[in-house]
C-alpha cells in the first residue's frame, strides 16, 4: 500500500503558493508542499519558523492565500469546522487533554461528530489494540496519566475523528527520550496503520526517523525537502539541526 | 423521639426537593460558569406552568413534569441563545448583573400574567398519608421525593453516559479542544441551559404542589440553590442530593429545637463553614 514514487499517487494535500500571516505582518511566504497517501511527512525547523502558523493556515483558523486542497477538494473557502469534517484531523501542541474525563471518554470525544456507531466502537478497540498502555488505563482520568501517556491519549483521540490527514504538533515537546522512544513505536504502528500524518516537530532527529519524506522550514519559507536520507545526509541540516 | 424521627423525615422529603431545585443551578454553574440569579424565577415559572396545565387542562401534577421541563427547555434554549451566549465568556460580573436583570423582568412579567395571589397545585392525592407506626409519609412529598432522587440521578447517568452529556463535560473542561474536534459551542451551551432551565420547571412543579408559589418566591429560592450548590459541590450531580438533603434535615432540626425564624440563619451558617472549611463542597476534593 506505500506509495514510495510519490510522482504516480494523486496528493491527498496539495498545498501551493500559500502565504499568510498577522495583522499584514507577513509570516509564511509561497509555502508548497505535498502530502500522499499513507505517507508520514515531517516539517521540521527552529522555534519560530513558522511551522504552527502553516498549520493554522491549513486547518482554517487563519486566512490566507495560495491553493489548498485536500482529497481534491477545495479547502480555501472552508471555515474550521469544515476543514475538520473534510477529515483534517489535528492533535494540537500541548496535547489539550480533557483532564478529568476517562481515557476512554477522550478518546470518544474524538468521534464527536461520527454518526456510525459500530464503527467508533470498532476503531476503539482498534486504538486499545495500538496503543496497550491506554487499554491499561482506560478508566483513569486523562490528567492523571504520565505525559507519554497522555501524547498517546491525544494521539489516539485524534485518530478516532477518522481523519483522512493527522497533523500532530510538536509530539515530543517536554518528554523524557525514554518515553519519546515509545511514541515513536506508536507512530511507526500507525504508519502501518495506513494513516497519513503530518509531523510537525523541532526535534529533527526523531521527526526524519519516523517520517517518509520531510520538509525544513526556515523564516516562513520551505527551505528543504527531500526523504528522510537526503535530509538526514544534507550536510546543511546535519550542521544547522543536528549539530553535526 | 417519635418526634425526632418524623422531624428527620420531613426534612430529607424537604431535602430531595430541594436537591432537584439546585441541581439545574450546579449545572449551568459548572459548565458554563455562570451563576444563574435567575434560576429561581424559571422554578417560580415552572411551578405556574404546572399550575395552568392542572387547573385548566386536568394533567396531574406529576404526569404533568414532562411537559413542563419541555416548555421550560424551549424558554432556556432561547434566553441562552439569544442573549447570554453573547455574554458567556465575559467575567462573572457581567453574567450576575444580566441573569440579575432576567429575574427582575420575569418576576414583574409573572406578576402581571398571573397576580400577585398564593397558588397552590392541589391533587385528590394531597391530602393522602401513609403511617409507619407513628410517624406519618405524606404522599405527594413523598412522590416528590422520589422524582427528585429520579431526576438526580438520571442526571448523573445522562453527563457520564451519553454521547452530549461527554460534550458538555468537555467543553466545561477544555473548550479549545472540543472546538477541535467539531464541538459548536454556542449550541451546546443552549442546550446545556435549557436543560438547566427544564429542571427548575420540574423542579417548580413539584414545588407548587407542597407547597404555595407566588411571582416573588424565585429569589430565596435562587439562594437557597446557591447555598446547596456550594455544600455540595459542582464535580458531582449526588453532591446536590447529599446537600439537598443536609439543608432539609438541618432547617427541619432548627425550626424543632431552636424555631423556624432560625432556619435560614443555620443554612446559611453551614455555607459559611462550608467555604471555610471546605471550599470544594462537602464531596469534592480537598483544597
Amino acid at each position: 500500500m506505500k506509495l514510495d514514487s510519490a510522482a504516480k499517487a494523486v496528493p491527498l494535500l496539495d498545498v501551493r503558493g500559500v502565504s499568510a500571516g498577522y495583522g499584514g505582518m507577513p509570516v509564511l511566504q509561497d509555502i508548497a508542499l505535498k502530502i500522499y497517501p499513507a505517507e508520514v511527512v515531517a516539517l521540521v525547523g527552529s522555534n519560530g519558523a513558522g511551522k504552527t502558523t502553516l498549520l493554522r493556515a491549513l486547518s482554517r483558523v487563519l486566512p490566507c492565500h495560495g491553493s489548498l486542497f485536500l482529497n481534491s477538494r477545495d479547502l480555501l473557502p472552508m471555515t474550521s469546522d469544515g476543514a475538520f469534517r473534510a477529515g483534517l484531523v489535528q492533535v494540537p501542541e500541548g496535547r489539550q487533554l480533557f483532564d478529568r474525563m476517562s481515557v476512554r471518554d477522550n478518546l470518544l470525544m474524538g468521534a464527536f461528530v461520527r454518526a456510525d456507531k459500530s464503527a467508533v466502537r470498532r476503531d476503539l478497540d482498534r486504538m486499545y489494540s495500538l496503543f496497550p498502555r491506554l487499554a491499561e488505563r482506560r478508566r483513569q482520568l486523562a490528567g492523571s496519566l504520565s505525559g507519554g501517556e497522555q501524547q498517546m491519549c491525544a494521539m489516539a483521540r485524534g485518530l478516532m475523528a477518522a481523519p483522512t490527514l493527522l497533523m500532530i504538533d510538536e509530539m515530543s515537546l517536554g518528554l523524557a527520550p525514554v518515553v519519546v522512544e515509545l511514541l515513536i513505536d506508536a507512530l511507526v504502528a500507525i504508519r502501518t496503520e495506513g494513516v497519513t500524518v503530518l509531523l510537525v516537530e523541532q526535534d529533527v532527529n526523531l521527526a526524519l526517523s519516523v517520517a517518509n519524506r520531510g520538509y525544513v522550514m526556515e523564516t516562513g519559507r520551505i527551505v528543504r525537502s527531500g526523504s528522510d536520507k537526503q535530509l538526514i545526509d544534507d550536510p546543511e541540516v546535519r550542521r544547522a539541526y543536528l549539530g553535526l | 423521639m417519635d418526634l425526632l424521627a418524623q422531624v428527620l423525615i420531613n426534612g430529607m422529603l424537604l431535602g430531595g426537593l430541594y436537591a432537584v431545585m439546585a441541581l439545574g443551578l450546579a449545572l449551568v454553574w459548572g459548565v458554563l460558569n455562570i451563576v444563574n440569579l435567575a434560576h429561581g424565577a424559571f422554578i417560580m415559572l415552572g411551578g405556574y406552568v404546572s399550575w395552568y396545565l392542572y387547573t385548566y387542562a386536568g394533567i396531574d401534577p406529576f404526569l404533568g413534569l414532562p411537559l413542563t421541563a419541555v416548555v421550560m427547555f424551549a424558554v432556556g434554549y432561547g434566553v441562552q441563545r439569544g442573549l447570554l451566549n453573547l455574554i458567556v465568556r465575559a467575567p462573572m460580573f457581567n453574567t450576575l448583573l444580566v441573569t440579575f436583570g432576567i429575574d427582575v423582568v420575569i418576576t414583574y412579567l409573572a406578576q402581571l400574567a398571573f397576580s400577585a395571589d398564593f397558588r397552590t397545585i392541589n391533587p385528590s392525592s394531597a391530602g393522602n398519608s401513609i403511617a409507619f407506626g407513628a410517624v406519618v409519609l405524606p404522599v405527594s412529598r413523598l412522590f416528590a421525593f422520589g422524582i427528585a432522587i429520579v431526576l438526580t440521578v438520571g442526571m448523573w447517568l445522562f453527563l457520564l453516559r451519553t454521547r452530549l452529556g461527554r460534550a458538555i463535560r468537555a467543553t466545561a473542561q477544555n473548550l479549545v479542544a472540543a472546538r477541535l474536534y467539531g464541538v459548536d459551542p454556542r449550541h451546546l451551551y443552549a442546550m446545556t441551559f435549557g436543560i438547566g432551565v427544564a429542571l427548575a420547571g420540574a423542579a417548580g412543579g413539584l414545588y407548587g404542589t407542597v407547597s404555595q408559589i407566588n411571582p416573588y418566591i424565585g429569589a430565596a429560592l435562587t439562594a437557597k440553590c446557591f447555598a446547596i450548590s456550594i455544600i455540595g459541590g459542582l464535580d458531582n450531580p449526588l453532591g446536590v442530593i447529599v446537600g439537598g438533603l443536609f439543608l432539609g434535615v438541618l432547617e427541619s432540626l432548627t425550626a424543632l429545637y431552636i424555631g423556624s425564624t432560625f432556619s435560614d440563619v443555620a443554612s446559611f451558617g453551614v455555607l459559611v463553614l462550608v467555604l471555610i472549611v471546605r471550599p470544594n463542597g462537602l464531596l469534592g476534593k480537598a483544597a
